[in-house]
Formats: structure tokens, sequence, C-alpha cells
């Protein structure tokens, strides 16, 4: 590990410990991020027993070299982006972790696990009332998005 | 905007753990991973503990605190927390073979009085430090300034246009106009 980055350090810590001991329904693509420690893809499956069980989607982590102490940019890319409140169809996800609350003690790992408990508490399939036009405004990195986070259970 | 509130989805974890040495037994793992800082996931240097228990490398914690100026809260709990008010852990045989260029701020409690002159130039340099330091070679830049413009116009023996020596107080000139100002940005970028 001689030579790295302190971020790369870490990054290279949390990928190991992913490919090693991955969460139920979470696996990285360790090709994709050990050509570049700061582009991930994650697979991630629909939790049995909820609205997404069977269904597979793909998460994309992109950091910068100020992470930890930068979030992560977390976005659903690929052909199934989940219908869900607090998703856009633009892959964007409205979670106050991935920006005010974020902390540095977050982990690849915890932000994957709270998008699944995110998905599993869903009770009905559907996109955030104002998706189309969100969608059609939005800067491409969701963290410049100014997201108004408010406290309910969905 | 619909939005998720973090509180309840959050899972707190500890990537990393052990990930280094697979060939220990599990209790070591845990055992080691107690000591890990919870913001660079190695094994905390210069560790301090905040009031709510969690344990950081000073450098980390002190980024951290850096970087959400007003927002001074506990990366795991979420406690308030401050400089102020981590305790500093000092094992035995503390305070050796660190790379002094690595040393940002001396922890809070100011046990390690030892001040290598060094120090203020590292890469690592955050807040009070960074600010004494600029403003203490922020001097010599004008002092350049002063002696290029003089050369030429102000000097007696100043070499008549044309001759070989005053295409070198020229050419030298320039380099010194030149160091000045690569100086002066890299003052002004620290
Ligand atoms: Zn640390
Ligand atoms: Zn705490």
């Amino acid at each position: 590990m001689a030579g790295m980055s302190p971020s790369e350090r870490r990054l290279q810590k949390e990928l190991m410990s992913l490919i090693k001991d991955p969460p139920p329904g979470v696996s990285v693509d360790a090709g994709i991020a050990e050509q570049n420690l700061l582009h991930w893809i994650i697979n991630m499956e629909g939790a049995a027993g909820t609205l997404y069980e069977g269904e597979r989607f793909q998460l994309q982590f992109k950091f910068s070299n100020k992470y930890p102490f930068d979030s992560p940019e977390v976005t659903f890319v690929g052909p199934n982006i989940p219908t869900h409140p607090h998703v856009y169809s633009n892959g964007h996800i409205c979670l106050s972790i991935l920006t005010d609350d974020w902390s540095p003690a977050l982990s690849v790992q915890s932000v994957c696990l709270s998008i699944v408990s995110m998905l599993s508490s869903c009770k009905e399939k559907q996109r955030p009332p104002d998706n189309a036009f969100y969608v059609k405004t939005c800067n491409k990195n969701p963290k410049k998005t100014k997201w108004w986070y408010h406290d309910d259970s969905v | 905007m619909a939005s998720s509130s973090s509180t309840e989805h959050t899972v707190k974890d500890n990537a990393g753990d052990g990930a280094q040495n697979p060939e220990t037994k599990e209790e070591d793992k845990k055992d080691d991973s107690m000591f890990e800082c919870n913001i660079c996931l190695d094994t905390a240097r210069d560790a301090v503990v905040s009031m709510c228990g969690h344990l950081f490398c000073w450098p980390c914690l002190h980024q951290w605190l850096e970087t959400r100026p007003n927002r001074q809260v506990c990366p795991v709990c979420k406690a308030a927390i401050s400089k102020e008010k981590v305790v500093p852990l000092y094992g035995r045989g503390s305070s050796k073979q660190e790379d002094p260029r690595e040393k940002v701020p001396p922890r809070p409690a100011g046990q390690r009085t030892e001040q290598e002159p060094g120090n203020s130039f590292s890469g690592f340099g955050f807040g009070d430090n960074t600010f004494h330091m600029s403003f203490g070679i922020g001097a010599f830049p004008f002092g350049f300034f002063t002696s290029t413009f003089n050369i030429g116009d102000q000097r007696p023996h100043a070499a008549p246009q044309g001759t070989q020596q005053h295409m070198e107080e020229q050419f030298l000139s320039k380099i010194f106009l030149w160091l000045a100002i690569v100086f002066l940005t890299w003052l002004l970028m620290a």
C-alpha cells in the first residue's frame, strides 16, 4: 500500500473488505474498481420480500481525492433504475447521507446498506412527483443539487 | 423534493476490519480493529478519543473539523465534538518514529512541546499553522521585487546598453522577476 494517497489507501481497504465479505445482495465489480480506485460499480439485488425482489440494479460510485472527507457521488446507472419516490429516472438519489449528512465514518458498504434499506421500506413504486422537471433541469452531478430533505419514512 | 432522511437508513460499519492480515485469528482481528481510526481505517496514529468515546487519528479528525467548521459533530455518532474536548491517548513508547512532515497541528493538551522547524512546509498544514507560515515568509517576495526593479535604472554601476553585461543583467532580472512571481503564486495557492 506504499505510495498511495490517504483516499486511495482507504478505498483499497474498503474494496478488499467488500470483496471478501460483501453484505447480502451487494457485490462490487472488482475489475472496474481495481482499474481506477476512484470509480466503482456496485451490483445490487432487490431484497427478498420487498417490492424490488428479483430486480437487479447497478450503482455507480465516484470518489474525489478528498474522500472520505468529501462524500462520494452515487447514482443508479444501467438499464434498470428502481422506481422509487426518492430515485429520479436519471439515477439520481435523494438521500441525505450522500450530501448534508455525509460523515467520513460512513463507507461504500454503509451507503449501499442505506440504499437497500431505502428501497426495502418502499410501500408503492412511483417516481418522485417532480421527476420530469428535475431530470430536465438538474446538474449531471447529483451533489450539485440542493436537496430538500424531510423526514418521511418511505 | 422528495427525499429520505439519513438517520433511519444509516448503517455504520467498519469496512476494512482486519482486511490486511487474513492469517490472523478472528479474535485478533477484532482486537486490532478496536484501535482503528474511524476515518482512515488504519491503526490510529496520534490517537485522540472524543467525549463520546470514538477513536480517531488526530490528523484525520482535525481535517474533518476543518471541513465542516460550522457543524462540528462526531463522524460516528453525531454527538457534538470540539478540538478542546478530545483526549489524546499516549501509549507506551509513543511519540517516536513518525514522519515529521505528516504532523498536523499539535494535538490538544500540548504534551508534545518539541517543535521541528521543518514542520510548517508540509503539505498537510492546516488552519492556524498555514496562516502564520505564509505570513512569515510573505515578506520575501516583496524584497525580491524591489531589488528586481532597481536593477538597471538606479544602480550606479549599471552596465551600458547593448553590452554583454547589460544583457546578462536583463536576463538575471527577468529570472528574479519570474522567481518572485512563482513564489507569490505559490503563497497564494498555499
Ligand atoms: Zn485516521
Ligand atoms: Zn461519537
